[in-house]
Parts: C-alpha cells; sequence; structure tokens
C-alpha cells in the first residue's frame, strides 16, 4: 500500500450541510497521470482540491476521512498545509499568471521556499521549468516582460512552469485545457505526458477524449460518488459500471 | 366680468411670492389635468381598447403633462431672472436723469429704493396703508423710517424724496411684472395643453416624444452640473486677472514672506505663494503619513483577514470617520490632540523635551487630517484589493504560499496602481481641507521643517484674507482669488492624475 503516492479512504466533504463527496476511495500511483471525468456538479474538482487542503480557504467545507500523502494524513493538525502544497502543486482551470515577469512569475515558489541560495541557481531552476513546461524558447528572450502579455495557451503553460519550479511531487491539474484552444490544448497535453517522467499527475477534464489521451488510470464520479476506478482502457472499452458506460457513450452527461 | 378681474388680479398681482405660488400651482393643476385628459383622448381615439394604441395610455397622458409643464416652467425660470434685471435697469436710469450719479453710488441708491419698496409691501399688506395713500405719500410731510420701522423693517437712513420715488416706481413695475408674467407664462401652459391634446390620438408616437423628453431632462441635468464648474473656474479667473494687474506675479509666486498689511495703514504688503504652499504640502505629508499606514493596513486587514461579521461592523464604523463635519475634527485637534501633544513634546511634558510651546503646531492638525482621511484610503484601498481576482489568491497558495506572502506579494504589487490612485486622491483632500488647519494649525505663515511649530495653509489664509475687514477691491482682499486659483489648478492635476492612475489600473482585469 505504500506504493501509492496518494490514498484516499471514505473521504467526505460538506458544503455547510450539502454532502459534496460521500465514501470516495483512490489510490494515487507515483509516475502517472490519473483523470478524474464526470459530468459538471459531480464533485472531482472538490476532491482534487482536497489533495492540497485548497478547500481549507473556504469556510464553510469540511472534510473527513483519511487522505495519505507517502502514508502520512495530510489532515493531521502537524501538517503545515502550506508545506503541503509545495510538494503538491496545483494548476488551474484558468491561466492565472500573477501581473509580473515571466522570471518573477516561475522564481515565485523558489523564492518564498528559499530553494535557490544563488542568483545563479535562481535562473537555473526558472530556466528548466520552462523548458519542462515547453515554454523556454519562446519566452527565453521576454523574461522580464509581464506574464499577463502571453497568450492564453502560453500562459497556461507559465502557470505549469511556476507549479514546477517548486518541485513538487504531485501536480494537481484542474481543467488545465478547458480555456485553450485545440493547438495549446495538444502542447499542454503532450506536456502532461513528458512530466509524468517525473511526478504524479492528477488531471480534472470535461473532455473524455482527453482523458483518453494522457492518462493511465480513469476515475469517474458520478453525483459525489466515485463510480468506477481503473485502468484507462479498460473504463473507455470495457466499464463495469452501467452509468460509466452510458456517459462515455455519450447518452448522459 | 368685473368680478372675475377683480379675483384675477388677486391671483396673479398680489405679493410677489403670493401670485408666483399661485401660479406654479395653476400650472402644476393643467398639466395634472392635462395627464387626465391626453390619457382619456388617446383611449377613446381607440375606442376603448388600448392594444390598437401606439403607446401605453399613460405615455399619453404624460406627453400632455410635459407639454404644458416644460415650455411655462423655462419661461418663468427665465422671467424670474429677467425681470429684476429690467427694473433695475429701469430704476437705474431714473437715478441717472436726475441725480447723475454713476456706477457703485448708483447701485447702493437702487439698493435702498428695493428696500423701500419691499417695505411698503408690508405696509400695504399689514394694512396700516392702503395702495392709494402710498401714492399720495410725500416724504416732506410723513417720515416713511418710522412708517417702515412700524411694521418691522428697519432702513439705513431717512428716506428722501428720490428713494420714495424710486421705490413707487419700483413698485409699479414689479406689479404690473407680476401680473404680466402669470398671465404669459399661464398662456404659454394653455398653448402647450391645447397642441399636445389635439396631437393625442392612437397613432400618436406619444412613447417616443416622452423619451426624448426624459433623455432631454437628464441631459440638462448634466449640463446644469458641468456649467457650474466652468463658472466656478471663470469667477476665479476674472478675479485672478484683477488681483494680478495691481500685485505682480512673479512676486507673489516667487515671494518668501507672506506679510499682508491691512485696511490702509499704508506700507506695502508682501504676498509670497511659497510659505502658503509649503505649509499646505507639509500638513499634507503629516497627514498622509498618518493615513496610508493606517488606512492600508486597515483594508488589508479588512478585505483579507476579517470574517463577515467583523467586515460588517468595522466598515460602518469607518465610514463614520468619514461622516464627521471637519469643524468637528478641527475641534478635536484644538481642544483634544493639541494640548495632549503639548503634554507629551512641550515643556515639562512627558518626553522632558522643550519643543512645543502651544496646542496649534502643524503636527497637530497633520494628525488629525490624517485620521479624517483614513477611511477615504481604506475603503478605496478596500474595493481596489477586493478586485484583484480571487484566481490570484489560489495561484500563489497553490504554490505553498502563506497569507502573508500572498499579501505582499501578489495582491499588493497587483493593486499598487489603484492604491497609489487612492493615496493621490486622499492627498487632494488634505490639501483642500480647510476647518482642521484654521482651528488646528495656528496663523503664522513660516518655511519651517520644524512640525511642532505652527504653520499655516493657503486654504486658512484664504478664509482670514476674505473675513478681515480689508477693502474688498485691495490686493491683500484679492489675493484670496489667485490663491484659490492656484490651489484648484493643484488639486485638479492631482485628481487628473490619480483618477488616470485608477483607470489604468480598472482596465487591466475587465
Amino acid at each position: 500500500m505504500t506504493d501509492y503516492k496518494i490514498s484516499a479512504k471514505d473521504v467526505q466533504v460538506y458544503y455547510g450541510d450539502n454532502h459534496a463527496i460521500k465514501d470516495v476511495n483512490v489510490d494515487i500511483e507515483d509516475k502517472t497521470v490519473t483523470a478524474f471525468i464526470g459530468p459538471s456538479g459531480c464533485g472531482k474538482s472538490t476532491f482534487l482540491r482536497c489533495l492540497n487542503r485548497m478547500n481549507d480557504t473556504i469556510d464553510i467545507c469540511r472534510v473527513q476521512g483519511d487522505i495519505l500523502l507517502d502514508g502520512e494524513d495530510i489532515y493531521d493538525p502537524a501538517v503545515d498545509p502550506v508545506q503541503l502544497r509545495a510538494k503538491v502543486g496545483m494548476v488551474f482551470q484558468k491561466p492565472n499568471p500573477f501581473p509580473k515577469s515571466i522570471y518573477d512569475n516561475v522564481a515565485y515558489g523558489p523564492k518564498i521556499h528559499g530553494l535557490a541560495r544563488t542568483k545563479a541557481e535562481l535562473d537555473e531552476i526558472v530556466e528548466k521549468s520552462l523548458r519542462k513546461a515547453a515554454l523556454w524558447t519562446e519566452a527565453k528572450d521576454r523574461l522580464h516582460s509581464p506574464g499577463t502579455g502571453l497568450s492564453g495557451g502560453q500562459q497556461q503553460r507559465l502557470c505549469i512552469a511556476r507549479a514546477i519550479a517548486t518541485s513538487p511531487e504531485v501536480l494537481l491539474m484542474d481543467e488545465p485545457c478547458s480555456a485553450l484552444d485545440p493547438i495549446a490544448t495538444a502542447q499542454v497535453e503532450e506536456l502532461i505526458d513528458e512530466l509524468r517522467q517525473s511526478y504524479s499527475v492528477v488531471i480534472v477534464t470535461h473532455s473524455m477524449q482527453q482523458a483518453a489521451r494522457v492518462s493511465q488510470k480513469t476515475a469517474f464520479f458520478h453525483l459525489g460518488n466515485l463510480v468506477e476506478f481503473g485502468e484507462t482502457d479498460k473504463i473507455f472499452t470495457n466499464p463495469e459500471d452501467p452509468r460509466t458506460e452510458s456517459y462515455i457513450s455519450g447518452r448522459i452527461g | 366680468m368685473g368680478r372675475l378681474n377683480q379675483f384675477l388680479g388677486l391671483l396673479l398681482g398680489g405679493t410677489t411670492a403670493m401670485s408666483l405660488l399661485l401660479t406654479v400651482i395653476l400650472v402644476l393643476a393643467l398639466s395634472a389635468i392635462g395627464y387626465v385628459m391626453g390619457t382619456h383622448r388617446a383611449l377613446r381615439s381607440a375606442s376603448g381598447d388600448q392594444r390598437l394604441l401606439h403607446s401605453l395610455k399613460g405615455y399619453y397622458g404624460q406627453n400632455v403633462a410635459l407639454s404644458v409643464f416644460v415650455p411655462s416652467a423655462i419661461l418663468l425660470v427665465i422671467w424670474l431672472v429677467a425681470q429684476p434685471l429690467f427694473i433695475n435697469q429701469s430704476v437705474s436710469g431714473l437715478i441717472a436723469d436726475q441725480v447723475g450719479a454713476e456706477g457703485v453710488s448708483s447701485a447702493l441708491i437702487v439698493q435702498d429704493m428695493r428696500r423701500v419698496a419691499d417695505g411698503l409691501d408690508v405696509v400695504v399688506a399689514q394694512g396700516v396703508l392702503s395702495d392709494d395713500a402710498i401714492a399720495a405719500l410725500d416724504a416732506e410731510s410723513t417720515n416713511i423710517r418710522d412708517v417702515l420701522a412700524g411694521v418691522g423693517v428697519a432702513v439705513g437712513s431717512d428716506v428722501t424724496q428720490l428713494t420714495l420715488d424710486g421705490a413707487r416706481h419700483y413698485r409699479a413695475l414689479a406689479t404690473t411684472g407680476n401680473v404680466l408674467r402669470g398671465f404669459v407664462v399661464l398662456a404659454v401652459a394653455l398653448a402647450g395643453f391645447a397642441v399636445a391634446l389635439r396631437r393625442t390620438n392612437k397613432d400618436y408616437r406619444a412613447r417616443n416624444v416622452v423619451e426624448r423628453g426624459v433623455l432631454v431632462l437628464l441631459f440638462s441635468a448634466a449640463t446644469v452640473a458641468v456649467l457650474t464648474t466652468v463658472g466656478i473656474v471663470f469667477s476665479l479667473i476674472f478675479n485672478t486677472i484683477d488681483f494680478f494687474q495691481t500685485y505682480p506675479a512673479a512676486d507673489f509666486f516667487f515671494g518668501t514672506r507672506w506679510e499682508p498689511s491691512f485696511s490702509g495703514r499704508g506700507g506695502a504688503s508682501d504676498l509670497g505663494f511659497l510659505p502658503l504652499i509649503w505649509g499646505t504640502m507639509f500638513i499634507s505629508i503629516i497627514s498622509l503619513i498618518v493615513a496610508v499606514p493606517l488606512g492600508l493596513f486597515s483594508a488589508i486587514y479588512l478585505s483579507e483577514y476579517a470574517s463577515d461579521r467583523v467586515r460588517a461592523f468595522a466598515k460602518p464604523m469607518l465610514e463614520i470617520l468619514a461622516g464627521i463635519p471637519t469643524i468637528v475634527y478641527g475641534l478635536f485637534a484644538l481642544l483634544t490632540v493639541g494640548p495632549l501633544l503639548v503634554n507629551a513634546f512641550g515643556n515639562g511634558g512627558l518626553f522632558g523635551v522643550n519643543w512645543m510651546s502651544g496646542g496649534t503646531a502643524a503636527i497637530t492638525a497633520g494628525s488629525v487630517m490624517g485620521i479624517m482621511l483614513i477611511p477615504f484610503v481604506s475603503s478605496l484601498s478596500d474595493d481596489i484589493i477586493n478586485a484583484v481576482p480571487q484566481a490570484m489568491r489560489d495561484g500563489s497558495y497553490g504554490l505553498g504560499a502563506t497569507q502573508s506572502e500572498t499579501i505582499r506579494q501578489v495582491i499588493l504589487p497587483a493593486a499598487l496602481p489603484g492604491i497609489v490612485g487612492a493615496i493621490l486622491l486622499a492627498a487632494s483632500r488634505a490639501i483642500g481641507e480647510t476647518m482642521i488647519v484654521v482651528l488646528g494649525a495656528g496663523a503664522a505663515a513660516s518655511l519651517s521643517l520644524n512640525p511642532f511649530e505652527a504653520m499655516t495653509t493657503v486654504t486658512a489664509k484664504i478664509v482670514s484674507q476674505l473675513t478681515g475687514d480689508g477693502e474688498f477691491n485691495s490686493p491683500e482682499t484679492m489675493v484670496a482669488f489667485a490663491l484659490g486659483m492656484t490651489l484648484f489648478v493643484i488639486t485638479l492635476c492631482l485628481n487628473v492624475f490619480a483618477l488616470y492612475i485608477v483607470r489604468k489600473y480598472r482596465e487591466q482585469y475587465d
């Protein structure tokens, strides 16, 4: 069981009186891409945000059950959510670069976590992250112009570079391509596939084709329940649950 | 017929105020009747079927009511402005014929005549004398001043025959004018009534006409505001030009001494602008040193840390500070803060230093003004910080930043242009502030760097120059306009610059 990077047991999430996530058990492996699919409002984004405790910023949200990262409960009072988020990075639905230069956007995480001892080391981290995010060739001549001046797809890759600059162990992506055109989407998907070499990636997506293209494991959520979780190939070709089958064949959702 | 005339005479002649009130009431009544009749006529033209009308039936009524009210109201306003001008002209002509006096003394005599004429109105209204008796009055045989005093009207000097004649002429003209005004305004109202009612039928596009009427109404409201600003600027400009004709501009702008000599005691005045603008700037800077950190920190607390319940309580409390009249702040400076500061920094005070000799000083006015500006800085900054998208915060938290790191490194830089704009707006308020300075800063104009010394500002000096007993056309008084104009230009530039920055920032996230 320690093979798993993240393992969630009997997770319940409540928004006030609303029971948003019911009895979810998921094991996420290292160096794989896990996709969460399901119709809108099924709780997949909520569950994703539990994995790095982003839900802490919402007052009425309560989380029960165990979520273990490398065997340690991330909801243990001794765990500092700030440290946790440095290990479990996140990329959001809408590209949200800070109103700073491209360089400062990427250097933001390493700076606040003290990852670089010298300016040269910081430069190196920035370059490495931008290279990994496939943005280096486009951005290397304009590192000091504002990140908000990039195109939508470039901005999203900048946000990915920013997230990997803190060298996280897990990367959470909340519909990272929903604001992008098909070409930018293809670039980001290619990137996700490369990131799999070094990280465990969890991606929430509305596009079943995308889940099939980029992930090895897929979890199907419906109305707050985890309906089915398994190998992506099996989910898409031979689902066990009739609800999964109707969703992926386009009959519901 | 005779009785009707009498009634109309009473209605329209009467005293000025009464006939005016009656005219307005009649016009309003006519437009109310117009509304009802317009609605009915429109419905009748559609044989009672509302669906056949071009517009909703209410629009036909509104159309008639507006046609009655708007032209007659405009005419009434113009008449009210023009009639006194015309009468003054006519009465002045009378004086010029008889005395040959002109200019200021003529204006004074006309003013006297007007006061006597108003007094005679009261005499008639109280039934002491009839109109015929007044026509027979003679300044030689009757003491008009006593007669007027008997009904409670005080006149400055004895009434001469000339003044009495003028007053009678004035009354005659005013009465005729008032009667004429009533008739003409009512005639215009009736004409509007007739025209609008005749036009009313089911195909008439009443809705579009009313819509345009509303547009004109809103437009003219905006125009009044803009024209007033222009008027203020022009009144300042002309008086400023007058001032610079008697006092050299270079001495004003670059003079380092402010020593006006008052009421013709002789000797030239030094009217240097620099000590005053220095006082203004110095006190404003002190106030910003107080207001910016306090306001900004409270804005950060309110927008980022405070729970909804604290916010719901603290924000209105801060806004109460903004609602306190500045004269009350002035009293606070004079009675509380000043003595407190003297206790701390004065002779034998808490700190054992003898820096401050009196309660009125730059630091007293500056710190109280700073308190006044806190809600201003805080509520503007609060809005600007709230306008930073939640996505920025999520992005920063998602990278493992703490709340204060997020605020310092992401939110404040993103909000900075807006915050700078807010501070500049606060600065322009500090520069224009008067009452706190009058009460808290003292009156000595000095080019000093010591905040514990009495100092004065441009605005405080405008007050003292205009309320002093100098002659109105002396440079010592006229300098107030030059001061006001300069201050206006400075705050205008600051405001334009601040709004430019704020607007530029707003566009970023829309």
